[in-house]
């Protein structure tokens, strides 16, 4: 019997960590005893509450029903849907889009796989968010990007340490990646401080990769402010999708824009080289790119403001039952995207080692599924998810505060 | 680079990023990136404006430009029904909806002598997506994986971003484009981790017999290598030979197969394939191939979920007058093209296609003059004559073309006319 030559990718072995994969791991440990409570996934279609959009719906049908649809996609995307989402953008920029300036990807899953590896060069740096979205981690490793992270501060709302930034930033760094609205941590940048992250990045010669896909889903005193705003300071490259706003994760519909009044990304190559990976990268389905003009211009204000109202009233239910759990903290309230960053006061529990213990021991305990916070870069904190009805928010922090005072220290028991 | 700015106080910095990742440019050596739409598009824009003649393209295998090929009246209703019941509008697990891995899994094995399951399956983003993902697995310092010539670019072009060293083997054109497997073995070492096999054959338009495909399957346990076979083209045969599934000699070597929906049912765009782990001796899932899979395909993106819940019913409900009738039409035009490229004094197709969308034709360089090379052939055929072909250089072969004939049959008649006529304009003058 001959050997089998096969070793497999190193790369993959060691960056296994996704939101995903780590999901699958708490899906092991988790009790049937009672109902499930997942306040682990952002996937608002956990929350029958929200209502899906008819129009989207049937903008597919019609366009697979025409038979006009069903070639091969052009690279770039559907000349109609590169429109579309160019003039969509447009809305809140002061330098317009064209339809040149979009790149049609499969979720923005797949606009992060792209952009990643085009600044891949030897030796260069890319510099993350800490907490972040572990997907660029992964991706980066996987095309041999070095990483470095900047904290985002919690007790400035969660803004971005401008200090750490430039403490960073060496000649390789190629761009800075922020996440606005902020996943996993909950909050809307404002634009005096958009503003200043622009500067800086103009200062330290790197662009910014500004990941939207939590676009518009603001519902506190800050409105949403598309980093595109500040092109004119540092170019801008805007990732986004069709996922959360319309509550249709599973569609896999994104985008690349490229923000770029003064046409750097042409002069410096990064346009070509985002158009030459595209040639051998994958696609939405071309049906789905032919709806994509009517689900931008035909979705109407009360579809968009109804689900907003029902993300307020979760993330205000949850933020007010946190304060009832002494070893939680909870430093911002949420004011935007679907999930939040709470902190584990370990001093006040016992018998729980980290936050992966906690999570493991709150699956196995309780049947309910937070994220550990060391899967998005802040150990001994929680990611939790309030893209769920609001009854499902009031059972899971009823079973989180019994869990929290079933391992609280002695003498907090007592008080309790 | 420095940059001009309104706002003198500033300090000025140059932009850090220069020129990019090599690997994700195209080369100068044109090893990388290559595909067949960017060769389509860069032959499109030679076409004459003033030509008032339709284009006639015979140089991607995409027939849903002709109302001859359609997919099922039923396809385009499972979709509907799938978006419309809002039911699929989540993520879906990460190797695909059950429904749709179990309908797959029945499909590809139903002429083994062992059955699949679903947890055999991975569903992507069209058979694209498969190679990415394949590729991307077997990629590490210093592995080699062992590609046809001529082939389909998507592998080299996937290999080179990885940094997968690849080797070539060759098909023969006067053995029925068969395997070289003296070739094969001499090319093979330590490193190889696998070898690539796409049956029935892009470019070449032959089917491979069951004691052929036997004996390569030898040939790759022999090596310690297994086998990647991409069947996009499953099932479509209309000569005497029939489709044989590599996946049937998985008990002699691991097979892995790749396939999809684009061409069987007409709707490449439609973006779903597959991954099919052969592998009844569990080899593939015991050194670890098979996680690597999973843990690519959990940070990967997937096909829309609503898609593959209408997979089943894609699968499962196509009636049989439908493959017949399509089977029938690309008969035809293969006869056709056989026949008529007889009358072509430059151009020779080896081998009577029996199976899949396209064929190989030699360029024979001592019939014609003031062409240089099969590039140039193309290009001057779109500026001349609105007629677009492949440049075999793209799959491979230099100064051979690949001609997509799955068309309107009279459009290919009307494409191989004006090919003719284009060989006789150019033919040598005699003295």
């Amino acid at each position: 019997m001959e050997k089998w030559k096969f070793q497999g990718n190193q790369g993959l072995k060691s960056s296994a960590v996704s939101v995903r994969g780590v999901f699958n791991v708490l899906m092991q440990s988790i009790s049937k005893e009672k109902e499930v409570v997942h306040l682990c996934r952002v996937d608002p279609t956990d929350n029958p509450l929200f209502s899906v959009d008819p129009v989207a719906a049937h903008a597919v049908s019609t366009a697979v029903h025409s038979g006009n649809f069903n070639c091969y996609p052009p690279t770039f995307g559907l000349p109609q849907a590169r429109r579309a989402i160019g003039e969509y953008l447009s809305r809140d920029l002061p330098n317009k889009l064209s339809a040149e300036d979009i790149y049609v990807t499969d979720g923005a899953t797949q606009a992060i796989d792209i952009i990643l590896p085009v600044f891949a060069t030897p030796g260069a740096n890319i510099i993350l968010p800490r907490p972040g979205y572990p997907q660029y981690e992964t991706r980066a490793a996987l095309c041999g990007l070095e990483v470095r992270h900047f904290d985002l501060l919690p007790n400035s709302s969660w803004e971005v340490d401008i200090d750490s930034l430039e403490a960073l930033a060496d000649d390789k760094t190629m761009a800075m990646v922020l996440i606005s609205p902020s996943n996993p941590c909950g909050n809307v940048f404002t634009y005096q401080h958009l503003k200043r992250v622009a500067e800086t990045a103009r200062k330290l010669g790197m662009f910014v990769i500004s990941d939207e896909v939590y676009a518009h889903i603001a519902f506190g005193c800050n409105p949403f402010v598309p980093m595109g705003v500040f092109s004119s300071i540092v170019p801008v490259i805007t990732l986004g999708s069709i996922s959360k706003r319309w509550i249709i994760p599973g569609w896999r519909f994104g985008w690349i824009a490229t923000c770029d009044p003064h046409g750097i990304f042409q002069k410096t190559g990064i346009a070509a080289n985002i158009e030459s990976y595209m040639e051998i990268t994958n696609d939405p389905p071309t049906f789905m790119q032919a709806a994509i003009p009517e689900i931008l211009e035909r979705t109407n204000d009360e579809f968009y403001s109804k689900n907003l109202d029902i993300t307020r009233e979760a993330a205000n239910a949850l933020y007010e039952r946190f304060k009832e759990i002494p070893s939680l903290i909870c430093p911002h309230k949420p004011d935007g995207a679907m999930a939040v960053m709470v902190q584990i006061n370990l001093s006040q529990i016992e018998g729980i080692a980290d936050d992966v213990d906690f999570c493991v021991k709150l699956a196995k305990e309780e049947s309910l599924l937070i994220l550990p916070g060391v899967i998005v870069g802040l150990k001994n904190w929680l990611r939790v998810s309030f893209g769920l009805e609001r009854s499902a928010i009031e059972e899971g922090l009823n079973r989180l505060k019994a869990f929290c005072l079933r391992h609280a220290k002695m003498s907090q028991q007592i008080s309790a | 680079m420095s940059m001009e700015n309104g706002n003198g106080s500033m300090r000025r910095k140059k932009w850090n990023f220069l020129q990019g990742n090599k690997e994700v440019n195209n080369n100068n050596n044109g090893s990388s990136a290559i595909s067949v739409r960017g060769v389509y598009s860069m032959m499109l824009s030679n076409i004459n404006e003033e030509d008032e003649r339709d284009v006639v393209r015979l140089c991607r295998a995409d027939p849903t430009d002709f109302p001859c090929f359609r997919t099922t009246q039923d396809a385009p209703h499972a979709i509907a029904e799938a978006v419309e019941s809002f039911r699929f509008n989540s993520y879906a697990p990460s190797g695909g909806l059950f429904q749709a891995r179990r309908a797959v899994a029945d499909l590809v094995s139903s002429d083994f002598p062992y059955k699949l399951s679903p947890e055999n399956v991975f569903l992507t983003v069209g058979c694209t997506e498969a190679i990415n993902i394949i590729t991307t697995v077997l990629a590490r310092p210093g592995a080699n994986i062992l590609l046809p010539r001529p082939g389909y670019p998507q592998y080299q072009a996937r290999a080179a971003f990885c940094r997968l060293e690849v080797r070539y083997f060759d098909l023969l054109p006067d053995r029925g484009w068969e395997l070289d497997l003296d070739s094969l073995e001499a090319l093979a070492d330590d490193n190889t981790v696998a070898m690539v096999l796409i049956n029935p054959s892009n470019p070449c338009g032959n089917v491979f017999t069951y004691h052929h495909l036997k004996k390569v399957a030898e040939t790759a346990k022999k090596l310690g290598i297994f086998i990647i076979s991409d069947e996009v083209y499953a099932h479509l045969t209309f000569g005497s030979k029939p489709y044989v599934a590599m996946g049937a000699f998985a008990s002699i070597v691991p097979i892995i197969t790749l396939g999809s929906l684009s061409k069987r049912w007409v709707v490449p765009g439609w973006r779903l394939g597959w991954i099919v782990t052969c592998d009844p001796h569990g080899i593939l899932q015991d050194i670890g191939i098979v996680t690597n899979i999973k843990t690519y395909l959990d940070i990967t993106s997937n096909p829309p979920t609503f898609v593959q819940a209408a997979v089943p019913q894609i699968l499962e409900k196509t009636k049989d007058d439908f493959y017949t009738k399509n089977l029938n039409i690309m008969k035809e035009a293969a006869e056709i093209l056989y026949d008529r490229c007889k009358e072509i004094p430059c151009l020779t197709c080896p081998h009577k296609p029996e199976g899949t969308m396209t064929a190989m034709l030699k360029i024979n360089f001592s019939k014609i003059e003031g062409i240089v090379d099969d590039v140039d052939f193309c290009v001057k055929l779109a500026k001349e004559e609105s007629v677009v072909l492949l440049p075999g250089e793209t799959v491979g072969l230099k100064n051979w073309i690949r001609i997509t004939y799955v068309v309107d049959p009279s459009a290919l008649k009307e494409g191989l006319s004006r090919i003719k006529s284009f060989s006789l304009r150019h033919a040598i003058q005699l003295p």
